[in-house]
Parts: structure tokens; C-alpha cells; sequence
């Protein structure tokens, strides 16, 4: 049997991958990319809600904008992309083998960087295998890549970011989510995330988890109930949902099989088996690397950080580049991969119990439980600030690294300061001068900008919409609070939208003044 | 399931060509090129194969084709993974039951 010999084999085409083929082959590697789907990106093209982090993370823009990104400074590089490829096995040399289409191929490599990500979690409950019960990811699959509806009526379970987010991509889509539940007593996901979906009037049930989905050939309905805290059902707590579909968001595993395949020492101490690596993603057999979800279940920001580091790295082990050079790249990488794993929901801080922000404020318990902030939790944060005249209200209430507000602010009105993870201040005395582009760069649509009194006994809030339709000027309606429930009606006076908003509208309603500290969300009558 | 016509955010959806295929027998049409559990599913099909043992239904679960769920005899062929599997026009989409078997060949 022919072996063709390849320099560096990359195995997934994801952010991670493509971040460390490009990397290799700016020294000049030539780095060959296998995928086994039809098309590059891994999940970035299904990631249609805004980044965080700061500029350098690609905060504010769109995953499926950094995945085109990347597509195109490979493609410059001269970075081969072989789709339709699966890796079926990694032996001992460094030889691989790949079936693309019908055809089988053994390939020996320099280096090899496996980043093949992560597979969903499943839990089991009565009916999870009948039709209609879906993957989290199944529904941002069906939605964002192949512009269909995975269902009418959908119930999500889990409150991690993956099913805050798909909830609220559900609701872009024009699906009905009735309500999200999670066996843990909190979310698990970042505030911000949870509000959008709270503010829409979707409720959460917290230390609930799903009993029976029943349904004869398809999901018809589900029944939730409470659970104590050794995870047990308290009987008599029982709710029924009339859904067609259930979406499950219960955590990701790493793919290391390819690296168990091959003996590389793997670190099951964390409750998953991941492979042992330095900060560079080397395993424990030399010119092997892993990055991104692989080798530790994070964010796609983190995981092209990480593909960039091993890209360096693998560029000095092939000779490329001087090891001195390679040190300097990482060392400088791993201080922006560092400032992303800080805050509140950080690695170190998984499972703890976290009472107060970095400033020493009480944390909303309600956000905790019910996915938003009341209307009394909300005055004792820092972006949180009266003024007659239009100015910003920062409803970002958990230390999170992500900081693009304050610089999208020309006039100062936004500050966090040196470390990205501050809670972000709404400055007294600033001139806001009602341009928006505060509410459009922040990825958590935590901000509104909020005029007091615009006219006798009424104010106007301007709030972040990525709804359609889009509300005209002039349309009647209600406002909805935190909540999501009616507050007062309300007509929409301003409708802005513009390139540099990218894809969000800023609507503007006007409401009794004694309601502008509590309007956050617009719903049409009818 | 519905088609998304218009979305906030990734704008009108592209129009593909238009073509026939049959499931079970019966015509159906779906877009060209879109994976065949896609076209199902517009269609309002969930149950894409039956469980040998207990002939309980399973249809789309991870949508990557990962899982194997979504099974289906496409042109003849069984254990197609239908989520990722193009729809071309004239495709002869089946019912499985069980692993290869059609319904009675159990």
C-alpha cells in the first residue's frame, strides 16, 4: 500500500484546526486539513449571535464571519482543506488513516494536530429516543445552516450557554420556546444570555428536569418536575408542556478517541477524558498535538487561541521556526487566552458558589433563578444610572471577559477599565450623544439607552432587537419588563438600523417615565 | 417543520432548485442539495426507521451525523445517514426497519 507523506496533517476543520494550520503555515509548514463534513467551520457557521471577549477575541462579530475569516487566510496560506474526510485511525509513527468518499488512504505525517472538538451529552429520561427529541446542536444546525424550523413549540432543556443561546436563536427563527428547565438549582449560562430569552416572557424552572416526553411516532408533549437536591423527583410537582420538540443542552464531551487510539496519556481527573498536554497542546508522544475542544471543553474563542499556539509550536518542532521565536508567539497568545479564562465563569470557578461581583456587589439571585434581574437588584450596579437626558443603562451584572462597550463609546460615557472582566460603569456627567453603537457591540444585548423625560411624564428606552418583523415607527404595542410580562402600551417612536450595527436594530419606545427603569423588551399587540 | 423564508440575522434564505423525490412511495420535493433528513422534516416526516427488537421509531437527533439515528434505505441502500446525506432529484427514500430489513422482512 502507497503512503503519501504529509508535513503536518491537522485533523478537524473547526476554529481550533484552522487557527493552528494557519499559524504553522505563516513559518511555512505545509499543513493539510482532513474534515469529515461537507463543509469547513466546524460549528463557527452555526454561531450567529455576537462574540465576547475584547478586540483581539474578535469580540463583537459573528462566528460565522470569524469562520469566514479564517476560511480565507487559509485558503491565502495555501492551507489544503480536504472535506468529505474522515480520519478513521492514528497509529504509532504518525500515520493516519482517511477515508475520503469511497476511497481509503494511509498518510504518514511530521506532526499531526488533532482537533476534532466535542460531541453532545444525552441525558435519559421516559421517551428520549422518540423522534422530535434533538440535540442542541441539531437545532442550530437545522436553523442556522439549512433555514428550516426544527420545530413550533419547543421545550430546551439545559441553561448552559449552549441552551440560552440556542433558545434565543429558536426565537430568531420564528419557533415558540415554552420554557427552559435544568437539574442544577441556577443557570448555568451567563446572565446576559438568559435575559434576552427571560425578556421575551419564556420562563425558566430551575431544579427541574424531565420526567416523561411522550408521543406516539413523535414528541407530542413532556411532563418536568422538581428535583431535590440528590437529584430526585418530588412528587406532586409535576408540569405538563404541549410541545413537538425537545432540545437538549446538557453539556459536551471531548472526541479524543483518535488520541486514545494511538496511547497517548489521557487525564481523566476532571470527570472526561482529555489528553495530557502542555500550554502548547503536546501530548505525551512528541509531534502529536491536540487543541481546542479536544483537550478541554471551552468556548471556539479560546479554541482558536489555543489552534494558534499549537500552530506555533508545531512550526518550531518541524523546524521552522526557532524555538525562541515559537516561545515569544505562545507566550503572548497565552496572555490573551488567560485574559478569556478570567471572571466569574472561568475553569477554576466551575461549581462554585459565587455571592458577590469583583467590585463586592451582591449577585442577582433572581438572574439565577428566573434568567433576569428585578427591578430592585438592578440600581445597586455600576452600569445602572438616572439622568433626564438620554444616557446608557449597562444591565451587565456578572464579571464576565468582555469589554467592547467601552470602546465603542467615543464619548466616554462606558467605562471598565484595565481589567476586562469589571463590571462596566455607566460614567456620571458623560454626554451621551444617542449614537447606539454601545447597545449594537454588546454581544449579551445588555445595554439600553435610557432618556428619563423626553416629554411631560413620558421617556423613551432604545433596546437591542434581532427579531423580525422589524417594529415600524408609529406601530402601537406593549412594553415588557425584565420578565417578560406587560408592563404599560407603548408606541415606537425611532427605528434605527445600519451597517455598523450589524444585524441589530436599535428600537426606541416611549413610555410613561414611571415605567423607564423597567422596559426592556417590545411586543406588537396582537 | 416550516422553511425559515426571512431571518433577522442571516437575511432571506438562498433559493436552491426544486426537486422531487419519494419517501415511502409517495412524491415529495425539497431543495436540491439540502440533506434529505431536511427535506423529510419540511415535510412533516419524523420517523425515518423502526428498531429491530422493540419497532420503536427514532428519527433526527444530532443532525451531523453523528449518531446514526436518521438511518434510512436511500436508492436502495441501507444505514444512510440522512442528515447529511445531499437530496438529488428522483432519490428513492425508504422507511428502515431495523438494521437493512424492510418492514415484514423481520
Amino acid at each position: 500500500m502507497k503512503i503519501e507523506h504529509k508535513e503536518l496533517i491537522v485533523v478537524g476543520a473547526g476554529p481550533a484546526g484552522l487557527s493552528a494550520a494557519i499559524e504553522a503555515a505563516k513559518s511555512g509548514v505545509k499543513a493539510i486539513v482532513f474534515d469529515e463534513n461537507s463543509k469547513p467551520g466546524g460549528q463557527l457557521f452555526k454561531q450567529i449571535h455576537k462574540f465576547f471577549g475584547s478586540k483581539e477575541h474578535k469580540a463583537k462579530i459573528r462566528g460565522f464571519k470569524i469562520g469566514q475569516d479564517l476560511l480565507q487566510e487559509a485558503e491565502k496560506l495555501g492551507v489544503e482543506v480536504v472535506l468529505n474526510a474522515t480520519v478513521v485511525g492514528l497509529y504509532p509513527e504518525k500515520e493516519i488513516i482517511v477515508k475520503i468518499g469511497g476511497e481509503v488512504i494511509h498518510y504518514k505525517a511530521d506532526a499531526v494536530l488533532i482537533a476534532t472538538g466535542a460531541s453532545e451529552n444525552m441525558v435519559n429520561f421516559r421517551g428520549w429516543t422518540l423522534p422530535g427529541v434533538i440535540g442542541a446542536g441539531a437545532a442550530q444546525t437545522m436553523m442556522n445552516l439549512h433555514h428550516i424550523k426544527p420545530g413550533n413549540r419547543v421545550f430546551m432543556l439545559g441553561t448552559g450557554n449552549v441552551g440560552l443561546v440556542v433558545s434565543s436563536q429558536l426565537l430568531q427563527a420564528g419557533c415558540e420556546v415554552v420554557a427552559l428547565a435544568d437539574a442544577a438549582p441556577k443557570i448555568g449560562g451567563y446572565g446576559v444570555h438568559a435575559s434576552k430569552v427571560a425578556r421575551t416572557g419564556v420562563p425558566f424552572y430551575l431544579s427541574h428536569t424531565i420526567k416523561e416526553v411522550e408521543g406516539e411516532d413523535h414528541v407530542t408533549g413532556v411532563t418536568i418536575a422538581q428535583v431535590d437536591e440528590h437529584f430526585q423527583f418530588i412528587p406532586g410537582t409535576e408540569k405538563h408542556f404541549a410541545v413537538d420538540t425537545i432540545c437538549v443542552a446538557v453539556g459536551l464531551s471531548p472526541m479524543a478517541q483518535l488520541l486514545k487510539m494511538d496511547g497517548i496519556v489521557m487525564d481523566d481527573t476532571k470527570g472526561r477524558t482529555v489528553p495530557k498536554c502542555d500550554r502548547t497542546g503536546a501530548t505525551s508522544i512528541p509531534g502529536i498535538y491536540a487543541a481546542g475542544d479536544v483537550a478541554g471543553i471551552e468556548e471556539a474563542s479560546s479554541a482558536m487561541i489555543e489552534g494558534r499556539m499549537s500552530g506555533s509550536a508545531i512550526a518550531a518542532y518541524l523546524g521552522y521556526l526557532s524555538s525562541d521565536s515559537s516561545e515569544h508567539r505562545v507566550d503572548t497568545l497565552e496572555n490573551s487566552l488567560s485574559s478569556l479564562r478570567q471572571g466569574m465563569f472561568a475553569p477554576e470557578n466551575r461549581g462554585k458558589k459565587i455571592e458577590t461581583t469583583e467590585e463586592g456587589i451582591a449577585i442577582s439571585q433572581n438572574l439565577l433563578k428566573a434568567g433576569f434581574v428585578t427591578d430592585d437588584e438592578i440600581t445597586r450596579f455600576p452600569g445602572f444610572r438616572k439622568e433626564m437626558k438620554v444616557h446608557p443603562v449597562l444591565e451587565c451584572t456578572q464579571n464576565i471577559p468582555c469589554n467592547p462597550c467601552q470602546s465603542a463609546c467615543a464619548k466616554g460615557c462606558i467605562s471598565i477599565g484595565e481589567h476586562m472582566t469589571s463590571l462596566p460603569i455607566s460614567v456620571d456627567g458623560s454626554t451621551c450623544v444617542n449614537c447606539g453603537m454601545c447597545v449594537a457591540s454588546c454581544s449579551g444585548q445588555a445595554i439600553f439607552l435610557v432618556a428619563e423625560e423626553t416629554r411631560a411624564g413620558f421617556g423613551e428606552v432604545t433596546i437591542p432587537y434581532e427579531f423580525l418583523p422589524l417594529p415600524a415607527e408609529g406601530d402601537g404595542g406593549f412594553a415588557l419588563g425584565r420578565d417578560g410580562k406587560k408592563l404599560c402600551e407603548t408606541t415606537i417612536t425611532r427605528v434605527r438600523t445600519s451597517k455598523a450595527y450589524d444585524g441589530t436594530a436599535l428600537v426606541t419606545m416611549e413610555v410613561p417615565t414611571e415605567y423607564i427603569d423597567k422596559a426592556r423588551f417590545y411586543k406588537k399587540i396582537g | 417543520m416550516d422553511r425559515i423564508a426571512e431571518h433577522p440575522i442571516l437575511g432571506n434564505s438562498p433559493e436552491g432548485k426544486m426537486v422531487t423525490f419519494t419517501f415511502d412511495g409517495k412524491e415529495l420535493s425539497g431543495y436540491e442539495g439540502e440533506p434529505i433528513a431536511v427535506a423529510l422534516r419540511v415535510n412533516g416526516v419524523m420517523v425515518h426507521r423502526y428498531t429491530a427488537k422493540r419497532h420503536e421509531p427514532r428519527g433526527v437527533f444530532c443532525a451531523i451525523g453523528r449518531c446514526t439515528d436518521c438511518v434510512m434505505i436511500v436508492d436502495g441502500v441501507p444505514n444512510v445517514r440522512t442528515c447529511i446525506t445531499p437530496l438529488k432529484a428522483g432519490m428513492k427514500v425508504e422507511t428502515q426497519y431495523g438494521v437493512t430489513g424492510k418492514e415484514g422482512a423481520l
